[in-house]
């Protein structure tokens, strides 16, 4: 297993085994990111695998996938670290004993202080230093790759903090100073575009804009993932998953909702995609009312085709009086 | 090589794209990594460093070919002169004699299949005026005006005409055939090829235009004086004003932190000092202002409420909610066209679907539709915010409800491009002016990125 990749070839290869299928596009933006030590920032709708890369190529590299989750309020205790109060504390009271005889043979007050202060580092030492997902990634003793999830989730302060870590790889801790990467992370980014991510972060990320598949690329997708599908059956899934994307919904079928749909077609046993278990599981694919609702009508029970004539009122809209 | 690859990245800062030097010098290092054998390699690096946004996708897909094309000419058709039997090429003669010298020229040439020469479409190009132009939009225009210089349309019914005559003249159907379709596509080729040239020349343009510098003066321009492309380059600074405003506004909510003291924080913060109250935690006291926006879209207004409307959603992060309204001669309600993150986009279709008229802008009119419908909208907590000139157009101004509205919310500020000196024909500000707790005057950016700022810190 190596830790690097050293083609964009190997990349999608490397990638495919951890049945992650990787388009031209995605394999050679993931092979220049590695080589230039760049985080890349993967963009695009939900649930078209953007997290799914970062753990292929955590996979395919062997190296540990670190991931920080990102949400509203999201802070550096929580994303870099913690000093550990209470195992501080505990230790204060189990090394009571130990800090008397350090003490006890002091003369005055100022001398006690003076020792006290010769043994405080301890208390601010990596001991007690409670890491959390940043941190961790920069301190780890192998190459890890660091997945930052839906990014736009958290503030933009927090964005802010993350360019120290992104561009250098190091933080800075007040107790201890500065703490450099030994090795430098892959870091994954990814973002829903709920919102706009500022300039600052986004000058520092190589961008990686991941669409829905195309037919045949998705198809391979459920083969690789959905073996027990049979594969006339898959064609037609993914082509009424490719039309309902066509079509105006709130939130559009993603490539894992395709793939929970094929788990159940299997478990469902079904022969054929009729209107029945369409109508039985269409509620996998659309996570709308009003979306399934207008699957139902148009898809499923599509109206009759309009007459050709023309409506009286359009007639009378153009013809100028 | 390089001095390409810096033009494309000129073009694509002069066709909106930023591109930082950082990025630019990314770019190189990519370019060096995966080397320039491989063209989708060599493409993919560009953009995957030039390009941070979806919506520069597509500017970077257009120029990318424009400055990277294959480079030969596109190919033509043949020259089907070559298998004529002497008879044949007779015919040809004699039916082409009867066309003026300026047709016929152009014609053989058509059959001949030979491209245009550098010098030909550089006079072209200097004709049609191709070289002041720099918009990748107009390529296709400025294409077709080449064309037309060079009577494209002419040559093509005379070439009809000749394959008439042709067949008239007794050549072999199929031959006359084969030679129309020769000659269609030579003529495709030199189309191709007049686009291309169109595409590129406008490209290198783009790629020579000066950076702006007098952004500052534009600052300060009254609204109703700017010119389509200042206003282009106004959206963009007003991105860039609502980043630092955003940021500055974070801030100075963060620090208002001083609150009450908040029990069960303190308890639980403090455990870990086995309950010895260390650290005092308060309640945050960060107050986002909730709004609700009433902007006039008339053509008079239009320009100064889509400023106003790009910088209230790009401030979305520090606002509780906003509630927008737009109205001519009736409200409606659009902040649902608001929720994606593209508010040029959503600006462009609120305006689409309320086309202005003349002389309907109806405020009173407006104040009822909000009166039966949005009238809860408002409560203590929310600054009402009136966007527009006041001019009724002598309609009812329905004072009425505007008193009851700014009763209700807890500040109505008015923001008037107009100044008080000026407030009377058929405007009803002074009237309203009264109901108001503050009206200002923003007439250019540097005023409404001041108002903005004060509504938000305040």
């Amino acid at each position: 297993m190596t830790n690097s990749f050293a083609s964009t070839d190997s990349v999608k290869s490397a990638l495919s085994a951890q049945k992650y299928i990787a388009s031209d596009e995605i394999a050679t933006i993931v092979y220049l990111a590695q080589k230039l030590e760049k985080p890349l920032l993967t963009e695009g709708p939900a649930g078209v695998g953007k997290t799914e890369l970062a753990k292929a190529i955590a996979g395919a590299t062997g190296r540990e996938l670190i991931r920080l989750q990102c949400y509203e309020g999201l802070d550096e205790s929580k994303a870099l670290y913690e000093w550990e109060y209470s195992k501080q504390l505990l230790y204060t009271q189990l090394l009571r004993d130990k800090l008397n005889d350090t003490l006890g043979k002091a003369d005055s007050l100022a001398e006690a202080a003076d020792r006290l202060a010769n043994e405080e580092d301890i208390f601010f030492s990596d001991r007690f230093l409670l890491q959390r997902p940043l941190l961790r990634a920069i301190l780890c003793d192998a190459p890890t790759v660091l997945l930052i999830d839906e990014i736009d989730r958290a503030d933009a302060e927090f964005e802010a903090f993350l360019l120290e870590v992104l561009s250098d790889f190091q933080v800075s801790v007040p107790e201890l100073g500065t703490l450099t990467a030994k090795y430098k992370p892959f870091v994954v980014l990814t973002s829903n575009n709920t919102r706009e991510l500022s300039e600052a972060l986004k000058r520092r990320c190589l961008y990686l804009f991941i669409d829905y598949p195309s037919l045949e690329e998705e198809l391979a997708v459920v083969r690789l993932k959905v073996p027990e599908l049979n594969p006339k059956l898959a064609r037609q899934a993914v082509e009424f998953v490719q039309k309902l994307r066509k079509t105006d919904m709130r939130k559009s079928p993603s490539i894992s909702e395709t793939l929970d749909w094929a788990n159940a077609l299997v478990s469902l046993n079904a022969k054929n995609i009729d209107k029945e278990t369409l109508e039985d599981t269409i509620s996998v694919l659309l996570k709308h009312e009003a979306d399934l609702q207008k699957a139902k009508r148009q898809i499923i029970n599509p109206p009759p085709p309009p007459t050709s004539r023309p409506r009286p009122d359009d007639f009378g809209r153009f013809s100028g009086n | 090589m390089e001095s390409r690859i810096l033009q494309l990245i000129t073009a694509l800062r002069a066709s909106g794209v930023r591109v930082s030097l950082a990025e630019s010098s990314e770019a190189f290092s990519a370019v060096d990594l995966m080397g320039i054998q491989d063209r989708e390699h060599f493409r993919l690096s560009l953009r995957s460093t030039l390009i941070k946004d979806v919506r520069d996708l597509p500017v970077f897909d257009k120029l990318f070919p424009l400055f990277f094309g294959q480079g030969q000419p596109p190919m033509m058709g043949g020259n089907p002169m070559d298998d004529m039997t002497p008879e044949e090429a007779q015919t040809l003669a004699n039916a082409l004699r009867q066309f003026t010298d300026q047709l016929r020229q152009r014609m053989e040439r058509l059959m001949n299949g030979e491209p245009l020469t550098k010098s030909e479409l550089e006079a072209l190009a200097q004709m049609v005026g191709l070289n002041q132009t720099d918009d990748l939009r107009y390529q296709n225009w400025m294409a077709q005006r080449m064309m037309r210089a060079l009577a494209f349309p002419e040559v093509q019914e005379a070439l009809r005409e000749l394959m008439e005559q042709l067949q008239q003249m007794g050549m072999n159907k199929e031959r006359v055939e084969q030679l129309r379709e020769l000659v269609q596509q030579n003529l495709q080729g030199m189309q191709e090829q007049i686009n291309q040239f169109a595409g590129q020349r406008i490209a290198e343009n783009l790629s020579e235009q000066k950076p702006n510098e007098n952004i500052d003066g534009l600052m300060n321009r009254p609204f109703n004086a700017l010119s389509d492309a200042d206003k282009k380059l106004l959206q963009r600074e007003v991105k860039r004003l609502a980043a630092m405003l955003r940021t500055r506004i974070a801030l100075r909510q963060k620090r208002a932190k001083s609150g009450q003291l908040d029990p069960k924080a303190t308890i639980r913060a403090n455990l870990k000092y086995q309950g010895v109250p260390m650290e005092i935690k308060y309640r945050d006291r960060v107050r986002k202002p909730k709004l609700v926006v009433i902007c006039d879209i008339s053509t008079s207004m239009r320009f100064c409420s889509e400023l106003m409307l790009s910088f209230l959603f790009a401030l979305q992060g520090q606002v509780r909610k906003t509630n927008a309204f737009a109205f001519i001669d009736h409200l409606e309600y659009i902040s649902d066209e608001f929720t994606g993150s593209n508010a040029d986009e959503a600006i462009a279709s609120v305006l689409w679907h309320m086309p202005s008229g003349y002389y309907n802008t109806d405020l009173g009119w407006s104040l009822n539709d909000f009166n039966n419908e949005y009238m809860d909208t408002l409560n203590g907590q929310t600054t009402l915010i009136v966007v527009g000139d006041g001019r009724n157009n002598y309609n009812d101004p329905r004072l009425d409800i505007f008193s009851l509205m700014s009763r209700r919310a807890a500040r109505t500020i008015w923001l008037n491009p107009e100044p008080p000196y000026l407030w009377h024909g058929d405007s009803d500000m002074p009237k309203y002016a009264a109901l108001c707790s503050n009206v200002l005057k923003v007439s250019n950016l540097k005023e409404l990125t001041e108002a903005v700022d004060q509504l938000l810190s305040g």
